[in-house]
Order: structure tokens, then C-alpha cells, then sequence
């Protein structure tokens, strides 16, 4: 049961990531881009979670925590970036 | 039309490429150096993480070669890329929003002891030094976003820079006082018992080391691309540069050091 | 798993392939984060963290803002 609700979040994650890549080769302006890769590594981290409860290897947790904590300073620096000029 | 023509024609030749060296290449069983760190690595060096050992003790040499390259980088970019005057810019465009700020002030530190968690830790779980000091500057860097005009210590990030690198090269010249090679890992610390933090012998020090130099390196070299000449005149990488601008003192001082390098 | 594998292996080829024929250059500084995402995917289930580790605490934050400091810096960005 555990394990069946774990792959259906997998099978979730990986059409959130499908979807924000469809974004990110369309999307006509920059921002549009830089939205579609928060988006990606926002997903990343709870995919990456699921996966290591799935397979039970810690592994995974490591680079999901890593970049929970640091994937916001790229987003952020885009914006700065696209407003004022970094 | 053509470059897409050229690109497709480059993507099908490394992709059969990599199909030929698929078939060919890889092994199917550990070779005797393979096979020697597997079978012995945890024995002899006693760190959790088997990476780590082969990094910082069997290849040891390798990595004080990294730590220099890493340095000689560092050192030419904030070179080339410093501002040579400093522009004006107003005190509203400098600093971030209110949330920019308060969550900057809030970050900073959690992000600081996860980076310091990796490289104190490099020998029991995934990471170490490099990434360690990866993420400490990461938190320099969200300092610096939030108020571009802070004036960062650029004093004590360039001694801990240089007395990290120098404590490397003391901790190799134990190894090979007490142990007759560099960067042993016998008998200079003791070995300690296997998952404990206080183990591995003289691992946790030097990557210890290295992730404080990577993370002064690497904020010193963000701050100074981002702020300008001003802040790396009181680094020691641009003090000839300062020289060149003017000032009777910084001549002087250039002229005892040997002059414009 | 191993279509999950297959599915960003396929993303990380079809993203590279668009970094270098998009015109913007910040556009391609966004897709290069994209593919240091995926690679370090990767390099997770190919049982390599510590290499993952390294991908993703250079390429989450400071391959981007190294490369758009660059871009200001040298006007490439018209």
C-alpha cells in the first residue's frame, strides 16, 4: 500500500518536472524560463524524498536537502538580474 | 538550416560513440587497485565514507593539487574581473526588498551550519570539503544579494584562506615526520572507532581545511566580481592594481613588495 | 525505475541540445541550471553522491550567478 502511493507520487513528480520542461523550451520570454526552473527544482526535492523511501537508500536525502536550501539564491539572483541588473 | 544539420550530425556521432565504448569498455569486475580500496580501505583508514578515504588519503596528493588549481582560478579571476572604478550607485537600488532582507537575515546562519555540517562530516556521510565550501558561500552570496553595499571582512577571509592552505601542507609534513610519507594517515591521529566523528585519523581535519578555504575563496571571489575595485583593494589579490590607480602609500607598498606583478 | 532514468536522460538531451540554439544568452545560462539538475539525478542512480552532492551545491547557485555577473559585466545580454 506504502509502496503504491510512494510510485504514484513518483509518477506525479515526474509529470510536474515533464511539464515545467515543456515551459522551459517554449516559454517566449527569459522569465518565463527562470519560472519553469524554480518550478523543476522545487519538485525535485519531495521526488527525490519518495524516491529514497521507495528504494530505502539514504542517499538521496543529501542532494534533495541540498538543494531545498539553495535552490531559492538562483531564482532569487534571475531577479535581480531581470529587474535591476545583478 | 546548416547548424541544425551539424548539431543533429554531432549529437548521432557521440551518441554511437558512446555506444561503441558501452560494448567495449566497461569493465565486469574490479581491477587490483579497485579491488585493494574495496577490500582494504575501510581497515586501513576507517572512515564511513569510502570516497573519502581514496580522496584525501590514497589520492591525497591529487587533491592538494585541486586545492591549488582552485586557488590559481580564483586568484586570476578576481584579477581580470574586478571594476576599475567604482560606479555610483544609489542606496535605494542596493538594497533588496523587505523579505529579501528579513529572510536573508533569518537564512544566513542555517545555511552556514549546513555547509560547515558537510565538511565537518565529509568522512561519515556524501560530501566534504568541496561542497562544504560550495554551500558556505552560497550564504555569502544570499548575504550579498540582500545588501550589495555590505562590506564583507575581506581581511579575515583572505588570512583564513591562506592559513587553511598552509595548515594542508603542515598536516602533510606530520604525515610524512611521523609516518614517512606525505599525507599519511598512520599514527599521526589516532584512528578511533568506525561512524564516530572523531575518527579516520587526520581525514576530518583536512577536509575541514579544505572547505574553509573553498568557501573564503569562493565568497572572495563573488564579492569582488559583484562589488568592484573599492573592496579588492584591501584583497590581497589586487594590490597592484590598486598601485596603478594612485595613492603615494599604496605605490610604496607595491614597490617593497617587487612591483607590479 | 528505470523509466524514470530513461525519461530525464531523454529531458537532459532534448534541454542541452536547445541550450545552444536559443538566442537569448540568459535563456541558455537557465537551461545549463536545468541540465546541472538533471545530470545530478544521475549521478545519484548510478550510486555516485558525493559526485551529486558536488553537482548540486555549484550548479544551484553559483555557476548561475557567476555566468549572469558575466553577462552584465561584458554587455552580452542585448
Amino acid at each position: 500500500m506504502a509502496d503504491t502511493i510512494l510510485l504514484i507520487a513518483l509518477v506525479l513528480a515526474a509529470g510536474a518536472v515533464l511539464l515545467a520542461v515543456l515551459r522551459l523550451l517554449r516559454g517566449p520570454t527569459a522569465a518565463d524560463r527562470a519560472v519553469a526552473l524554480d518550478v523543476m527544482t522545487l519538485v525535485f526535492v519531495p521526488g527525490m524524498v519518495a524516491l529514497a523511501v521507495f528504494s530505502g537508500r539514504k542517499i538521496y536525502l543529501d542532494v534533495a536537502l541540498v538543494y531545498g536550501v539553495l535552490s531559492f539564491l538562483g531564482v532569487m539572483s534571475l531577479a535581480r538580474y531581470f529587474d535591476r541588473g545583478i | 538550416m546548416t547548424r541544425k544539420v551539424v548539431t543533429l550530425i554531432a549529437l548521432v556521432a557521440v551518441a554511437g560513440l558512446f555506444l561503441v565504448l558501452l560494448r567495449l569498455g566497461t569493465p565486469n569486475e574490479l581491477g587490483t587497485v579497485s579491488r585493494h580500496y574495496v577490500e582494504r580501505g575501510i581497515a586501513e583508514n576507517r572512515a564511513a565514507n569510502l570516497v573519502t578515504s581514496v580522496v584525501v588519503n590514497y589520492r591525497g596528493l591529487d587533491t592538494l593539487g585541486e586545492v591549488t588549481v582552485l586557488f590559481l582560478s580564483v586568484t586570476g579571476a578576481a584579477f581580470v574581473l574586478r571594476r576599475r572604478e567604482r560606479k555610483p550607485v544609489d542606496a535605494r537600488a542596493s538594497r533588496a526588498s523587505e523579505i529579501v532582507q528579513t529572510g536573508a537575515r533569518l537564512l544566513v546562519a542555517p545555511i552556514m551550519l549546513f555547509g560547515v555540517y558537510i565538511f565537518v562530516h565529509g568522512h561519515l556521510t556524501p560530501g566534504g570539503g568541496f561542497q562544504g565550501g560550495a554551500v558556505v558561500a552560497s550564504g555569502v552570496l544570499l548575504l550579498l544579494l540582500a545588501d550589495r553595499e555590505r562590506e564583507l571582512p575581506h581581511g579575515l577571509m583572505a588570512w583564513l584562506e591562506s592559513l587553511s592552505g598552509f595548515a594542508f601542507i603542515v598536516a602533510g609534513l606530520a604525515g610524512l615526520w611521523v609516518a614517512g610519507s606525505f599525507l599519511a594517515n598512520r599514527g599521526v591521529l589516532p584512528l578511533g572507532e568506525w561512524n564516530r566523528l572523531l575518527s579516520a585519523g587526520i581525514i576530518p581535519v583536512i577536509y575541514t581545511l579544505i572547505g574553509l578555504k573553498v568557501g573564503s575563496e569562493l565568497a572572495a571571489l563573488l564579492d569582488v566580481m559583484m562589488r568592484g575595485e573599492a573592496v579588492a583593494a584591501g584583497h590581497g589579490a589586487a594590490r597592484s592594481g590598486g598601485g596603478r590607480r594612485g595613492g603615494r602609500t599604496r605605490g610604496g607598498k607595491n614597490r617593497k613588495k617587487g612591483g607590479r606583478r | 525505475m528505470i523509466w524514470l532514468d530513461a525519461l530525464v536522460c531523454l529531458l537532459m538531451i532534448v534541454v542541452a541540445v536547445t541550450a545552444t540554439a536559443v538566442k537569448n544568452l540568459v535563456s541558455a545560462v537557465i537551461m545549463v541550471g536545468v541540465v546541472s539538475l538533471l545530470v545530478s539525478y544521475l549521478f545519484l542512480r548510478m550510486g555516485a553522491p558525493d559526485v551529486a552532492m558536488t553537482e548540486a551545491a555549484i550548479g544551484a547557485a553559483l555557476t548561475t550567478v557567476i555566468f549572469l555577473i558575466a553577462l552584465r559585466r561584458t554587455g552580452e545580454d542585448r
